[in-house]
């Protein structure tokens, strides 16, 4: 994943709102969106994601606002002018054309003449790797075949941009896997603009160069994977991305290493370049599950804390324990499958977890 | 006003226009069979019930509403059983010569009446059924059961195919099943396809023409009149049989609403 | 099963006695059974049966058009144009004609259509007409219209309704302006309805006897009003026979044609 240039933005959303009625599906958005950068725009159900892709594409019309291509207001061109090819969720291909029928069609509203339109969407099946389909009848597709011919219809006529909403979200584990490397790939060599709409954690990060995450109509977080992963600037975000834990309280020493008090006990945490904070500030401290020790006897370190097994959650390489803290609530420590083999862990029993004071992260409380 | 609002604004009004092309006629029905004048021309006459004081003083009116009434109820009830059979076998079986079962079954609406009229006639005459109430219950019924069918089927397309699947597993007999469950979702459907049976035998008149010979239906009395002259008694009987078609429609609507508000706050 | 019984005895068996009626001679205003091909080498040969068919056929093929494009605009208007409670109540009063007597409306287009009728008296007042509504091709494609039409408008709205809203916008998306979407994308999404709704119009004004014979002056006859006259002067029963005949020939070649036509896959 290549950095994405900071040169002029391709996409802008300026204050756009959006209201249907007394509900505001989208509060005064901000955002921009660079020439050939994978965005992958993250967030539950009903948190805007879609809306926000929608009013690009010119299918729905924003409230308020501005939303420019390249510079020009598009908000009254309308979605038959803009060049912005969408995948949907549903692929959207038409049933009653054939493959390479489908492919051409883009082309065909471009009055691109016969020869020259079959011959442009012959070269994307073969890029697609779908050629032998090319007469056939899209029912007759898997999944992964119609993905494809949804992508070479969607490309077939070299836009800068393509949206693509939730379209992996039917297919079948295997295959998600491989279309994101598709996928990723694609927009690699094409250079183009993909903005990605998603509610799957792991194709946002794994494709992406950045993430906006939304929730409830606005924009949370914005930055690439890494930067959200380990700093969750919301606790929101830090909830929503990731197996964090997340431990409230207020600090009782400033500095560069804090120290902050909660129920639990206190805790020391290196602050780094973030906000300085005062002593009696409120915030959360962000423990990343991946980051903790776990140990069968008393570590012996302040960062520490004495945990009840719960269950775990073996999911491959990757096992997530769930475990219950003194104080009932829960925590989550995700490790490698061979390195828990070596401690034995039953119902019920006490266990250690541990972590560093760099490894915390801080977010301000709101109130 | 943007292009997108003033195409809707024409298509909108273009739905008005037909809509009066639709209704105009039967307004004018209803006009006239209270308008005094024997031909029916603008300015309009005074108003008066005489025409519908004719109809009802005349015993072959009476007559025919009569049989017609028979005639219907009988072909509804029939049709209607028929058509849920053949519906329910769609759904259920599958089995070789099924297409051919199908198209039997759907065939009679796509072979013009007239036709039929005088095959049933033809056959009926020679074996010295026709003539008689029956014999336009026996045509109707052939005309009828399609559109009984078509209305079930369409109902049972909706059904969960595990409901059925979920009473045998239950330990319901295959008769029991379809009491307790097909039949109860089927009912709206079936309270429709009796309305639409009845009142497409009500109005069938081609075959009916050829096959009553003296018991003759309603729309007969009427072909009869029309081949008379004018007559405005026309529109009484026309407004009659509307009302009477309209009121039972409604009706059976009332009672099936009530029934799917009750069954959906059940749950079902 | 007890459809298969009946549909045979009285749907199936009266359609073969006809085939066998055609057959038979009259003689002195009855029947004799027989088999005597003379009826059907009669009728054919005759002048003014081939002209009744392709009268009819023209009749019936004008009708399919004509209402299939007047239905169109009001069926789509309904599907994409107007709430779904609307549409609903649109749905309920396209029906409500059905419970009326086809009879009686053709009876009352009579009445607007006369040469003294509403409409022409209407045109006189602005100086226009007398024009000649009724005994002619007119009256009777509007007695077709009053058939037809409400049927045709529920067929093709209940596929546009059924079209994917998802195909429109992703058409839209893809440069498609909206005229064009009509014709590339609705249309064909939808052709099952709008071709079911033109077999039905086809049918029922092929055999309709009602329109030609009230509204357009039943000369020159049709086919309907053919074995109508066949059997009412001289029970010529085999002659009528023979025409009915000719008409499900027609009608049933048309109808598999179309069905055809319509689950084609198109490559």
């Amino acid at each position: 994943m290549s950095d994405p240039s900071p040169s002029r933005p391709l996409v802008t959303f300026d204050g756009v709102c959006k209201r249907y009625g007394n509900i505001t599906a989208v509060h005064a958005m901000n955002l921009e969106i660079y020439e050939g950068e994978f965005l992958a725009i993250m967030g539950p159900s009903g948190c805007g994601k879609t809306t926000s892709l929608r009013m690009l594409a010119g299918l729905e019309e924003p409230s308020e606002g501005e939303i420019r291509l390249d510079g020009k207001r598009i908000n009254e061109i309308s979605s038959v002018e803009r060049d912005t090819p969408m995948v949907w969720q549903s692929l959207a291909l038409f049933p009653f054309l054939n493959v390479q029928k489908n492919v051409e069609f883009g082309l065909k509203m471009r009055q691109v003449p016969t020869e020259e339109r079959q011959q442009r969407a012959r070269k994307w099946l073969e890029r697609m790797e779908i050629l032998d389909l090319a007469e056939r009848d899209i029912s007759q597709l898997s999944g992964g075949q119609k993905q494809r011919v949804a992508l070479a219809r969607s490309l077939v006529t070299e836009p800068r941009i393509l949206l693509l909403d939730e379209p992996l979200s039917a297919l079948d584990a295997n295959l998600v896997v491989r279309m994101q490397g598709v996928l990723s790939r694609l927009q690699k060599e094409l250079g183009i603009t993909f903005v990605y709409v998603t509610h799957s954690q792991s194709e946002a990060f794994a494709m992406s160069d950045r993430v906006v995450i939304m929730s409830q109509g606005r924009i949370e977080q914005l930055g690439s994977p890494k930067e959200i992963y380990r700093s969750p600037a919301s606790r929101f975000v830090a909830d929503f991305v990731g197996a964090n834990n997340i431990l409230s309280g207020t600090v009782s020493q400033a500095g560069e290493d804090l120290e902050i008090k909660t129920t639990l006990g206190a805790f020391r945490c290196h602050a780094g370049t973030s906000d300085p904070f005062a002593v009696g500030d409120a915030l959360d401290m962000v423990i990343s599950a991946d980051l903790v020790q776990i140990s069968l006897e008393d570590p012996n370190t302040q960062n520490s804390l004495r945990c009840r097994f719960i269950s775990e959650e073996f999911v491959g390489s990757i096992v997530t324990l769930f475990a219950e803290l003194e104080d009932g609530s829960d925590f989550k420590v995700q490790t490698r499958q061979r390195d828990l083999a070596n401690l034995s862990l039953g119902e019920e029993s006490s266990f250690f977890v541990s972590w560093n004071a760099t490894d915390a992260h801080l977010i301000g409380a709101k109130e | 006003m943007s292009p997108g609002a003033s195409n809707s604004l024409i298509l909108r009004g273009y739905v008005v226009l037909v809509f009066i092309f639709v209704f105009t006629p039967i307004v004018t029905s209803f006009i006239f069979s209270v308008n005094s004048d024997r031909f029916p021309s603008i300015p309009l006459g005074h108003f008066t019930t005489h025409w519908y004081e004719t109809i009802f003083a005349d015993p072959d009116v009476w007559d025919a509403f009569r049989v017609s009434g028979i005639v219907s109820i009988t072909v509804a009830v029939l049709a209607t059983f028929i058509g849920f059979c053949t519906a329910y076998t769609d759904y259920r079986y599958n089995f070789t010569g099924k297409a051919l079962y199908l198209s039997l079954a759907l065939l009679p609406p796509t072979i013009p009446l007239v036709i039929m009229g005088l095959a049933m006639l033809a056959l009926l005459a020679r074996i010295n059924m026709s003539g008689e109430i029956y014999s336009i219950v026996v045509s109707h019924v052939v005309l009828c059961s399609p559109f009984a069918m078509a209305v079930i089927r369409m109902r049972l397309a909706q059904i969960n195919p595990d409901l059925e699947s979920a009473a045998w597993n239950l330990g319901a007999s295959n008769w029991r099943a379809m009491r307790e469950v097909i039949i109860p979702f089927c009912r709206p459907a079936i309270a429709s396809a009796f309305c639409l049976t009845a009142a497409v035998s009500f109005d069938e008149f081609a075959v009916a023409w050829f096959v009553s010979g003296l018991n003759k239906t309603v729309p007969v009395i009427i072909l009869e009149i029309l081949q008379g002259n004018t007559d405005p008694q026309i529109n009484a009987i026309g407004s009659i049989v509307f009302i009477t078609s309209m009121t039972l429609v409604v009706l059976a609507q009332l009672i099936l609403m009530r029934k799917t508000i009750n069954q959906t706050a059940t749950g079902i | 099963m007890p459809i298969v019984i009946w549909q045979l005895i009285f749907f199936v068996f009266p359609l073969i006695f006809l085939v066998v009626l055609s057959f038979w001679l009259v003689k002195n205003y009855r029947m004799v059974p027989g088999f005597d091909t003379i009826n059907w080498v009669k009728m054919f040969s005759k002048g003014y049966f081939w002209d009744a068919y392709w009268r009819t056929l023209g009749y019936a093929g004008v009708a399919t058009i004509v209402t299939s494009i007047l239905a169109f605009p009001c069926a789509f208007a309904l599907a994409f144009k107007v709430s779904p409670k609307v549409r609903r109540w649109a749905l309920f009063f396209l029906i409500v004609p059905f419970f009326t007597s086809y009879l009686v409306r053709t009876y009352s287009w009579q009445i607007f259509l006369n040469d003294n009728g509403i409409f022409n008296t209407l045109f006189a007042l602005v100086g226009l007409g007398p024009f000649q509504l009724l005994n002619n091709f007119f009256g009777t494609l509007v007695g077709y219209l009053t058939l037809c039409l409400p049927l045709v408008v529920v067929l093709q709205l209940i596929s546009l309704a059924n079209v994917d809203r998802t195909l429109v916008e992703a058409a839209h998306n893809l440069g498609c302006g909206r005229l064009r979407t009509v014709f590339q994308v609705i249309i064909p999404l939808a052709k099952i309805g709008i071709i079911l709704g033109a077999v039905f119009t086809f049918i029922l004004t092929f055999g309709d006897f009602v329109s030609p014979y009230y509204l357009g002056g039943s000369k020159p006859p049709t086919l309907s009003i053919l074995i109508i006259d066949t059997t009412k002067s001289g029970q010529q029963w085999p002659r009528a026979a023979v025409v009915a005949i000719v008409m499900i020939v027609t009608l049933l070649t048309i109808m598999f044609a179309s069905i055809a036509a319509a689950y084609r896959k198109r490559t």
